[in-house]
């Protein structure tokens, strides 16, 4: 475990001195401020701009992190060799993945953190209670934890340009599993009907994360959703790290 | 000579940029007037694509909107309102109120198109059933357009969303009195004076309500007895007793104070002092 702590906070000393994560952070906070020009357009109600605007800057700028810095966290260790390093020391090959992935989570929750309070900050301006704003954020944070374990699976075994294009592609499927579904009722062949039905098992459901709509609106959601929501995130990444510390292992440093 | 070539060639650059702009914004005032939103396609479609992002992509679409409709020179500028707020906005985000009730406004405002509004306000209030402002809304619509027996269906609509305002019960009455209806607006005002929820203001207001309605029925009621008697005898009722012996009323009613409405022979008038202390 002291293993595993210590690779997390290396790598997220190591992502914090990147400035690109520094510019993500910036171009959020300053959508998030913009919201609140933006919000003068409207007619009507200019706080739900904020708030929509708000949340989804904080949603597409954590992708746009987790891809920044997911897609490389292992692949950068291989190709300087450094792997080989850490390796050599009594640091197991799962601890390290869990590690890094522990890290690059220290690394979104720092982002998710900041651009969160910022929202919070722009709405109570505006002088209405952002309280209900709180479970919709703490899920975008569930659904970068999953999606960066995606990154840190592809990661394990190819360039960060693939990484990168399996990473954004997990995201658009995960938000578009709900068509196989739909698809399933209208293709006609048994295994057509399957193989719709496995994808929208299988793939991650990340509507089921998405509760931007109802925090937004003040809806309240179902007792015992978001528990079980975040069980469903957080075991789906769990998942997905066991897989790539299972792949990590079956590599060759040569 | 080397110095000026970066000014002049930064110079040329800014000229070309200008000038292509300054044909595009002259494209962009021919183009004015085309049915360009058209090719707005439907808000399951935008849904889809948006990737979870769907609220925020009905606001940029109801932001742009909002500058669309107010540009005044467009020719189709009511043609496509309720796709608009309707199938894409409302699509988008079905519990964003502010786009069905300014769709609404500008078919009902500025179309005249009354019906076209009140289908977006219906759907509005279809998606959010406990929103009471949408048929509260739709029925000021028909009000201003003189269609008050609708305005009460929505008052009544309204009314009955859980958590809505005692005063909906005082509009509902109010109106069904303006659509001519004197004996049922005598009722809803009664159930005004009877809510649990009013205060003493309602109650007041209510029994205000009911006094002057009672009159003007009442004198509603015995003057069709007299022209009726009229067309049958040929001659004005003597009395207003005649009408009990001609069976054209049960009996004959007394006004809120207790006393019996006078009948002028000679004019066919009937009055009551009730109505002039409420100045009616």
């Amino acid at each position: 475990m002291r293993a595993v702590v210590a690779i997390a906070l290396n790598t997220f000393r190591e992502a914090i001195r990147d400035r690109i994560l520094y510019l993500i952070l910036a171009f959020a906070i300053g959508l998030i401020a913009l919201a609140r020009f933006v919000s003068l357009l409207t007619v009507g109600s200019e706080v739900k701009i904020i708030k929509d605007l708000g949340l989804s800057a904080i949603s597409i700028f954590g992708l746009l992190a987790t891809t920044f810095v997911g897609v490389s966290l292992l692949f950068k260790e291989i190709e300087r060799r450094t792997v080989l390093t850490m390796l050599a020391q009594p640091v197991r090959r799962w601890q390290f993945v869990a590690g890094k992935y522990a890290g690059l989570l220290l690394v979104l929750g720092s982002l998710v953190s900041v651009t969160g309070l910022a929202l919070l900050a722009a709405v109570a301006l505006k002088g209405e209670s952002p309280v209900s704003l709180v479970p919709a954020i703490l899920m975008i944070m569930v659904e970068l934890a999953l999606i960066a374990a995606f990154a840190v699976l592809f990661s394990a075994f190819t360039n960060p340009i693939l990484a990168a294009v399996g990473t954004v592609a997990t995201y658009v499927a995960g938000h578009l599993s709900w068509s196989f579904d739909l698809l399933e009722k209208r293709v006609d062949s048994a295994s057509g009907k399957l193989l719709c039905r496995a994808l929208h098992v299988v793939l991650p459901n990340l509507d089921r994360l998405d509760v931007k709509a109802a925090a937004v609106h003040g809806v309240p959601l179902a007792p015992g959703y978001l528990p079980l929501a975040t069980a469903y995130g957080l075991g789906y990444a769990s998942v997905v790290v066991v897989l790539a510390c299972v792949v990590f292992e079956r590599r060759e440093f040569v | 000579m080397r110095r000026l070539a970066p000014i002049l060639a930064l110079l040329f650059a800014c000229t070309c940029t200008w000038g292509a702009r300054a044909g595009l914004v002259r494209m962009d005032s021919a183009r004015k007037g085309e049915k360009e939103l058209l090719y707005l396609p439907n808000g399951k479609y935008l849904k889809a694509i948006s990737l979870g992002h769907a609220p925020l992509v009905a606001d940029l679409i109801y932001l742009w909107a909002i500058q669309y409709y107010s540009d005044y020179e467009r020719a189709d500028r009511y043609r496509y309102v309720e796709h608009v707020f309707g199938d894409v906005v409302a699509e988008l985000d079905p519990r964003y109120l502010d786009p069905y009730w300014l769709g609404a406004l500008i078919l009902t405002v500025e179309a005249h198109e009354l019906d076209r509004g009140l289908k977006l306000l219906d759907e509005g209030f279809a998606n959010n059933p406990q929103q009471w402002i949408l048929p509260y809304l739709a029925g000021w619509e028909c009000d201003h357009a003189g269609q008050y027996e609708r305005a009460v269906g929505y008052f009544e609509r309204a009314a009955a969303v859980p958590g809505a305002p005692a005063a909906l019960l005082r509009l509902e009455a109010g109106m069904t009195a303006r659509s001519g209806d004197l004996r049922g607006a005598l009722k809803r005002w009664q159930a005004v004076l009877d809510n649990p929820r009013g205060d003493e203001e309602a109650r007041a207001i209510a029994q205000r309500q009911i006094r002057g309605l009672t009159v003007q029925a009442d004198l509603a009621q015995l003057t069709a007895a007299i022209e009726a008697f009229a067309r049958r005898e040929g001659h004005r009722p003597r009395s207003l007793h005649d009408l009990v012996s001609a069976g054209l009323v049960p009996e004959l009613p007394l006004d809120p104070d207790g006393n019996p409405y006078a009948y002028d022979p000679a004019t066919g008038e009937v009055s009551s002092p009730a109505s002039r202390v409420l100045g009616s």
